[in-house]
């Protein structure tokens, strides 16, 4: 008998008694859908925790300050900077070229005078500050590689590559205006008057004048690539930095200061980083990645995994003793049927596969059934989570179709349906082919 | 004149039990030309609590092939465990069985299956057919375990089925076939992998008298036709009546033929 043929058979079988069928499929669905609704949640919810962790950029991120390092605790995930040092590109290209590195973002901070929206949402509420320009900076970042850096929208859009007029503001300048990330979507679509400051020497003294452009606030942010209350494409960052670096020089003289305020540099791979920390330590910079914190919340949340997956294979192995118990019961019933298979030429080898086949069946029903049932009993809860997540101004839960998830599930179900029928398998094939007869 | 100790009168109206039976040194004789069954010394028990119930006791027999031989006795006589016996559904285990050339003593349970599967054909008393199956399927399903094409194995059974008067009932499931339709449906299924033999069990037991003489004639005449050997176990004497030879069974013993 193929196994063509064994299908067919048992597709029937399966169908002819569709009432157990069904309840035995339906107990491995439930099982399945557990795991996977488990799985998938502890999934999304590890992802989110990392995400939180790592400011929404790559886990194996690395912040490179415009500083020596400290020679004391380089070990640290947030050592105390030495002395001041210029970063250029002559450095970013040295540390792009250093093994396991594997991209180097320069960040731009450059000092800038906010004006609020002249009519500010009603969302706000006074401050201190309330009218007053906010002296802080602005921060130009490349737009185009914004995964590999740790910044989260929170609200709107981010700023169109290269734009000269449009920023985005950060979860900060939200709070230095009185407003909330949880109405942060009120200030998207309003006007910020941008002013880059310039030092001139004016014969009494010097004055500071500012040179004013407006941008779009097209979205809200949280963000850890720089420190700053606004972020922007590098050119409009460059366009003022270059404004303000023509100021006149002072008394004394200031230090001089670093083309880019910081840079971000992604390893390959968390198990790198320590590595990548130590070569970049050795140019000459002093660096800072949450990497201890990542590694323990890892196999915090690994714990969790797998108490998760423990519950759900539990339950998927109880729906296993189901259909065993089904099996079993169907064979018990079906002596005559074996019997006949046997009287018509039917080897043991024959009947164990009709039978495998079956069992086979229920499982690969019940885990298709189980997995999608799962994947959208995750949905609705991550439905439900993002809309709590937003009403309190915090990233909501990024959840995709975790393909090779959902096959892991219809493929264990398929299984341990299989496992479980192996016994009852056995059984029938083993049956004497005297009951196609009858006992006398 | 068989030598061995007959048993009291009283004692043949039940089953007999007994703690020992004596194992006669097997002598696996060739069948003379012509027979299609030879049976040597067949004996046959079961383990029972009280002892072991013999319920074949020294049977020998021979049938020629193409001939048709009806099998009588009352319940508990043998009758059926004689037919398991020459289908391969038991093994003999005592003295010798050949059907068609095949020593079944001697058969593995893979060769057992094979011989099931190619010498010899089944027809029950309640039809053994599949519900889940058509009964185009049922009668394909002999030959789906005998590797046949599942073209040839389809126009086999219609061909079949077409024998039998049932060419346009193919698609039905045994639930919609009558009871002498389905043994007609059963009765192709034995025909299917052209047995040398076909064993029918009661074959008209579940069938009014209209149903019963349809069912015999065909199980009768078309076998016949394709020069296969029948032997059916009956209590209807209008099937025994019909046979080349009748053989009657009382306690595992032939009492008459």
């Amino acid at each position: 008998m193929t196994w063509r043929d064994a299908i067919a058979l048992a597709r029937r079988s399966v169908g002819r008694r569709g009432g157990r069928a069904a309840l035995t499929v339906l107990a491995v669905a439930l099982g399945a859908a557990l795991l996977s609704s488990l799985l998938i949640a502890s999934t999304a919810a590890k992802q989110r925790v990392l995400d939180q962790v790592s400011e929404g950029g790559p886990l194996s991120g690395i912040k490179v300050d415009a500083a020596a390092p400290s020679p004391v605790a380089l070990d640290s995930d947030n050592p105390r900077p030495g002395p001041p040092r210029r970063i250029d590109d002559a450095a970013l290209q040295s540390i792009a070229r250093l093994p396991d590195v594997v991209s180097v973002l320069p960040i731009i901070a450059t000092p800038m005078v906010f004006e609020a929206p002249a009519v500010l949402p009603a969302a706000a509420r006074a401050t201190d500050n309330d009218g007053r320009p906010i002296f802080d900076s602005l921060i130009g970042i490349d737009l185009s590689r914004i995964n590999d850096l740790p910044v989260t929208l929170l609200s709107g859009r981010l700023p169109d590559l290269g734009s000269q007029t449009e920023v985005a503001v950060t979860s900060d300048f939200l709070s230095r205006i009185g407003m909330t990330t949880q109405n942060a979507a009120a200030i998207v679509g309003t006007e910020l008057t941008l002013g880059a400051p310039r030092d001139f020497d004016s014969g009494i003294g010097r004055r500071t004048r500012a040179r004013w452009t407006r941008a779009e606030i097209v979205g809200v942010v949280s963000q850890d690539a720089g420190s700053g209350l606004v972020i922007s494409s590098l050119d409009l960052a460059r366009a003022a930095q270059a404004w303000t670096a023509l100021s006149a020089p002072s008394t004394p003289p200031a230090p001089p200061t670093s083309p880019y305020a910081d840079l971000f540099v992604v390893a390959h791979g968390l198990n790198r980083v320590t590595e990548v920390r130590t070569e970049i330590n050795n140019v000459g910079y002093s660096t800072s990645a949450p990497e201890s914190l990542i590694t323990q919340v890892q196999r915090y949340v690994h714990v969790v995994e797998l108490v998760l997956a423990g519950i759900g294979l539990i339950g998927l192995a109880i729906a296993a003793l189901g259909i065993s118990n089904a099996m079993l019961a169907a064979i018990r019933e079906r002596r005559r049927e074996i019997g006949v298979l046997k009287a018509v030429g039917a080897t043991d080898r024959d009947v164990r596969r009709v039978f495998l086949v079956e069992a086979g069946t229920l499982g690969f029903v019940g885990g298709v059934l189980g997995a999608t049932i799962g994947f959208v009993v995750a949905r609705i809860l991550a439905t439900v989570v993002n809309s709590y997540l937003s009403s309190e101004g915090l990233q909501t839960v990024r959840l995709g179709v975790p393909v090779a998830l959902l096959v892991a599930v219809i493929g264990g179900a398929t299984l341990l349906a299989l496992a479980a029928g192996t016994l009852p398998a056995i059984r029938a094939a083993r049956m004497p082919a005297r009951q196609a007869i009858g006992d006398e | 004149m068989d030598p061995r100790p007959q048993p009291a009168e009283s004692d043949r109206a039940r089953p007999q039990y007994r703690r020992d039976v004596p194992s006669p040194a097997p002598a696996t004789p060739k069948p003379p030309a012509g027979a299609a069954v030879a049976v040597h010394d067949l004996s046959f028990r079961y383990d029972t609590p009280e002892g072991d119930l013999i319920v074949l006791d020294h049977l020998d027999f021979e049938v020629a092939a193409g001939t048709t031989v009806a099998i009588a006795g009352a319940s508990g006589s043998g009758k059926t465990t004689l037919l398991s016996v020459l289908g391969g559904l038991d093994r003999p285990q005592d003295g010798t069985v050949m059907v068609g050339g095949h020593a079944l003593a001697d058969l593995g349970r893979d060769e057992m299956a094979r011989y099931r599967r190619e010498v010899v054909g089944f027809v029950f008393q309640d039809f053994g057919l599949l519900g889940q199956l058509t009964a185009l399927e049922n009668v394909e399903l002999a030959l789906t375990f005998a590797h046949t094409s599942r073209r040839r194995r389809r126009a086999r059974a219609r061909e079949l089925l077409d024998a039998v008067g049932l060419g346009e009932r193919v698609g039905h499931r045994p639930r919609a076939l009558s009871g002498g339709e389905k043994q007609r449906v059963a009765i192709a299924r034995a025909l299917a992998n052209e047995p040398l033999l076909v064993l029918a069990d009661e074959p008209t037991g579940n069938l009014d008298a209209a149903s019963s003489a349809a069912v015999l004639d065909l199980l009768l005449r078309v076998p016949a036709e394709r020069g296969t050997t029948i032997v059916v176990v009956t209590h209807d004497q209008a099937v025994a009546a019909r046979a080349d030879r009748r053989m009657h069974l009382v306690d595992g013993r032939i009492a008459a033929s």
